[in-house]
């Protein structure tokens, strides 16, 4: 049996909630008080004016797995929502350079630059000291999503709103299946990745790195089996991904090693209707840049077509010397799992929760195309040993092999078309080097902020002066 | 657009002209010193840049100038020094790579070289007074250098002046202030300063930017004694070339995500990859009336190697041919391009 | 015409040269601007960057204070790197990212020069998994390095503090320097005028807040490559 007591974690860590709709609520604490008494609130199961938050596991285990509740509420805090609730500048001082420092001052290594960068960040992550907490909440009608927000909103000042949904059959603009990896924990029954221990996730907890341990902010009741959240607005732009896939299929198609692309009598569907080859490149060439197929399919099991997602095992394979799936793709750049990396001590030692849903249509003036994107959630115990680290050596930069050191990840990397690459892998062994892509996924804003635990919030709320 | 670089360019071909300048020469890098030579590129310069240049040995004309555009020599004056060199491609064609010791050029587009060139006019200059020099020393800032023996008007106060408002402008304007005077112009760096776009023998584009490295080392003169020679440059080449070819190793740098392509104001840092691409040999003098008629032109490409957007390498296309019409030199090779 | 140079003229320009001149300054003239005008300390180590080819053959130069700088101290600093060296390739060979290592005893300091590939955090943090033993063994000959043992379980502190001991790398192109500072005072760079002619004096006021630093990013014979990718070419593997 697990030490973990769940009653005592926040329920978005370890597990998703499976709804259709999410509100973050990003909050100013303006009145220090009121704040205070509505967490104490939150934290003790809610009142009748202010929302519970929603916890790993209630303490009586009341809640049948199939039985939901109408909504589920959620907080992270920002270094500067930590200092306005008046956290002891000493206590302060023990939070992680990267979390004090905030997602704008990471810019450069986050691949945040140009459009991307923090001065372009859309309002209200362009005033990142007004932004305290991160209220997430999950709920499957708007009028749920709405009677929180009220609740929210008499005790804090509002900076802004995102709304976001689940596409159907768990997809993302970009037409993937997504989530379909995460990290499992000692409670999870797994396939063929190691468990993951608990310090992946949970601050106090040992780590997936022999006798490594992160640092837990004091008081040990403030840090202690919290973690911490890297959220970010990622724009997808899905006319220049679509666009830039039919010209590289024109380029593999006419390609004279095209048959050792796909063999020239493959033949399959994109689940509706059959493909010609032009078609079926396009969907190979996704295939490869993701890792996955875009029905979620690895496309290590199946290189030669797209098979139905359900004859297939979606998450047991690994990466061999022979795997078919780019060493620059974006599962194998973000999870190498047991593959050969340049830094062997390093396998499964960056694991992510990911959390995202998406959002948009978002028209703006002047802007040809309407906005969509990804809302996403990236946790883990220590930002700069699991965020930080895949995006600036592994994303970024590939750093894992030679053979990719210096590309950046073909489908959410820095890319610009005058020096983006991406290898292409072939049936014998080879690649074909594709060009000149741009940047498919640009940041429109972000930050990191603090998941407490329970008592961690208890804490916070029964904090003087 | 040609008609709006040209009316740009024509403005600042006249706002260089200094008053202490020659009508009839360059209104910038108005000595010179011609020499032939050839290019030998190296084994991996086609895979990069499969410009005719880059496959096999080219003949060359090189002309090394001064970049003041007083009317009179100054050898040993602290300037720009410019390396512009022709290679002869075969059918009669040409392309040209026009460099500069400065890494970095004053401002990012035309029209704010425009501004400059207005602002950095040369203006009378004195040397500053005992009283000055000694605020400044305890301002803990170098004095205003005493202006040379004969240096009646400078560009430095106003260049500075500019760079003061303008950040884009420091580095080039820091550099240039600096930069002293050249043992020998076989003994300095060039740069080309532009991102050029070069398309490898597989077809693969990159941004790139080209620099000469001397083979025999730079060297500059020390700025702590007095220049004594106003002309010594020309012959010291002769000299040099009675013993053997002077020797510079072409060197291109590589862009990389986040690399400025299109600003020229912005060194790309000396880590990027650096491809070695050839040799240049030195090796004639060439009388001084051949040398004076040749008219370069940066935009003077081959197929193979293609300019990037940068907006002062576009002007520069018609600054120089302007600038040719006007002291009537051998017409520009965009002469008449409409 | 211009002004010919008087004895007053004389006399100011052959002013640094003198000595009372520069007791003046030292003392007086220095001191006055590190007060009037003091900056920042510049962090220490590469700044990150976009660009892949800033991000291999990275450099630190790690200067740590000894806890005892007589012959006795320094030779148990020695002791503590020449006992491990089974510990120090095992960590080379598995880390990857490393070019080339060197310890070296500099007066009262031990200092460790390194060049890596990647994240400066991340590499630290890899090295502390495989031979923290080592970094151990240092640290407690280290001014300041007990309360960082064991290091596996101070992380990020020793992440910090190293990040504070490596030197300044100050800028490739010396103007860049009014960007840092400005950045450092948490402006925009590029946000406010600089007068040129002062980047002398903020370069002296600058190597009054970072004593030691590093002059530039260093120089590179074939840059942009990873240590990784080199082994590769040679067919040596990886």
């Amino acid at each position: 049996m697990s030490r973990i007591d769940h009653s005592q974690l926040q329920g978005n860590i370890l597990r998703g909630y499976r709804f259709g709709l999410v509100r973050h609520m990003l909050l100013e604490v303006t009145d220090r008080a009121t704040v205070r008494a509505f967490l104490g609130v939150a934290a003790q199961g809610g009142g009748a004016e202010v929302p519970a938050i929603t916890v790993d596991q209630p303490p009586d285990k009341t809640w049948p797995r199939d039985q939901k509740p109408a909504s589920c509420f959620n907080i992270g805090l920002t270094f500067a929502g930590l200092r306005a609730l008046g956290v002891a500048p000493g206590d302060l001082a023990t939070f992680p350079t990267e979390f004090r420092e905030g997602m704008a001052a990471r810019a450069t290594k986050l691949g945040d630059f140009g459009e991307s960068a923090p001065r372009a960040w859309s309002q209200p992550f362009n005033r990142p000291e007004q932004i305290h907490l991160v209220a997430s909440i999950h709920a499957d009608s708007t009028a749920e999503l709405d009677k929180v927000d009220t609740q929210v909103s008499r005790a804090f000042a509002v900076r802004g709103r995102l709304d976001g949904y689940a596409l159907a059959q768990d997809k993302v603009y970009f037409g993937y299946t997504d989530s379909i990896s995460q990290p499992k924990f000692s409670h999870v029954k797994d396939e063929v990745e190691p468990i993951d221990p608990y310090g992946t996730v949970l601050l106090g907890e040992p780590t997936r790195q022999e006798g490594l341990k992160f640092g837990v902010p004091t008081p040990q009741v403030l840090g202690h089996h919290g973690t911490f959240n890297a959220f970010r607005v990622l724009r997808q732009h899905v006319t220049a991904f679509e666009q830039y896939l039919d010209r590289a299929a024109t380029e593999l198609l006419n390609h004279p090693d095209s048959a050792l692309v796909l063999p020239l009598d493959a033949q399959f569907s994109d689940g509706e209707k059959p493909l010609d080859r032009h078609g079926m490149l396009r969907e190979v060439v996704a295939a490869q840049m993701c890792g996955r197929w875009r029905n979620g399919v690895p496309y290590g099991s199946s290189p030669d077509t797209m098979p139905d997602p359900a004859s297939v095992p979606l998450t047991e394979y690994d990466y061999g010397r022979g795997s078919r799936c780019p060493v620059g793709s974006h599962m194998r750049r973000t999870n190498p799992r047991g593959g050969a990396i340049v830094q062997r001590i390093a396998n499964y030692t960056r694991r992510l929760v990911r959390r995202g849903m998406s959002y948009g249509p978002i028209h703006t003036e002047g802007d040809s195309e309407p906005e969509v994107g990804l809302l996403g959630n990236f946790i883990g115990a220590s930002l700069g040993a699991q965020f930080e680290a895949v995006m600036c050596d592994w994303l970024n930069l590939g750093l894992q092999d030679p053979d990719i050191t210096g590309a950046n990840d073909p489908l959410i990397g820095a890319n610009s078309s005058e020096t983006s690459w991406f290898d292409v892998t072939l049936r014998n062994g080879g690649t074909i080097r594709l060009r000149g892509f741009p940047r498919f996924v640009s940041t429109r804003g972000g930050v990191y902020t603090f998941l407490p635990s329970m008592p961690a919030i208890r804490y916070l709320a029964r904090l003087k002066g | 657009m040609g008609e709006q670089h040209r009316n740009l360019a024509r403005k600042l071909v006249t706002a260089l002209q200094r008053k202490d300048g020659d009508r009839k020469r360059r209104p910038v890098h108005t000595f010179g010193t011609g020499a032939s030579g050839h290019f030998i590129p190296s084994p991996v310069a086609a895979g990069f840049c499969d410009a005719e240049h880059f496959r096999s040995p080219t003949p060359a004309t090189i002309r090394f100038s001064n970049g003041s555009g007083s009317a009179v020599r100054r050898d040993g004056w602290s300037d720009v020094r410019g390396m512009a060199t022709r290679f002869h491609l075969s059918d009669n064609k040409a392309t040209d790579l026009i460099g500069m010791t400065l890494p970095v050029f004053f401002t990012p587009d035309g029209e704010s070289f425009l501004k400059f060139a207005i602002e950095a006019r040369p203006r009378p200059c004195q040397r500053a007074t005992p009283w000055q020099k000694f605020r400044d020393m305890l301002r803990l800032t170098p004095p205003v250098p005493d202006p040379y023996d004969g240096e009646t008007i400078s560009p430095d106060a106003g260049a500075i002046a500019f760079a003061h408002q303008h950040d884009y402008a420091r580095a080039g304007v820091f550099q240039a202030a600096t930069i002293g005077a050249p043992q020998s112009y076989a003994r300095a760096a060039y740069h080309a300063v532009h991102s050029f776009v070069a398309t490898g023998a597989d077809g693969t584009q990159r941004w790139v930017r080209f620099s000469w490295q001397p083979v025999s080392g730079v060297l500059t003169t020390d700025p702590e004694k007095d220049p004594v020679i106003d002309d010594y440059l020309q012959a010291e080449l002769a000299r040099r070339l009675r013993n053997g070819p002077a020797l510079f190793s072409l060197m291109m740098q590589v862009g990389e995500v986040g690399d400025d392509f299109n600003d020229p104001t912005r060194a790309w840092p000396p880590h990027r990859v650096r491809i070695m691409m050839g040799t240049l040999y030195v090796e004639k003098m060439l009388d001084d009336v051949t040398t004076e008629k040749l008219s370069f032109n940066p935009h003077l490409l081959t197929r193979g190697i293609a300019p990037s957007d940068d907006p002062v390498l576009w002007v520069r296309k018609s600054a120089y041919e302007v600038s040719s019409g006007r002291r009537r030199g051998t017409p520009c090779p965009f002469h008449g391009e409409r | 015409m211009q002004r010919k140079a008087g004895w007053l003229d004389k006399f100011v320009d052959d002013l640094p040269s003198q000595g009372w001149f520069q007791f003046l300054s030292r003392h007086l003239v220095v001191p006055y601007w590190i007060w009037r005008d003091p900056k920042p300390v510049l962090p220490g180590g590469p700044r990150p960057s976009v660009q892949p080819s800033e991000s291999v053959q990275r450099m630190m130069n790690l200067i740590m204070p000894l806890k005892d700088p007589s012959p006795i101290g320094r030779a148990r600093a020695a002791l503590a790197i020449s006992q491990n060296v089974d510990e120090i390739f095992a960590g080379l060979d598995n880390v990857g990212t490393v070019h080339n290592a060197r310890f070296l005893l500099l007066d009262g300091n031990i200092c460790m020069l390194s060049v890596y590939d990647g994240d400066f955090s991340n590499y630290i943090r890899d090295f502390i998994a495989t031979i923290g033993s080592v970094f151990d063994a240092v640290m407690k000959e280290v001014e300041g390095g007990d309360a960082m043992v064991p290091t596996t379980e101070h992380i990020e502190e020793f992440i910090d503090w190293v990040c504070a001991h490596d030197l300044f790398q100050a800028p490739d192109i010396a103007t860049d320097l009014f960007n840092l500072q400005d950045a450092a005072k948490g402006i925009a760079p590029g946000s406010l005028p600089h007068d040129l002619r002062l980047l002398p004096r903020e370069l002296i006021l600058q190597l009054h807040s970072n004593p030691n630093i590093s002059l530039g990013g260093g120089y590179r014979a074939y840059p942009g490559y990873s240590a990784a990718q080199v082994r590769q070419k040679f067919g040596v593997g990886w």
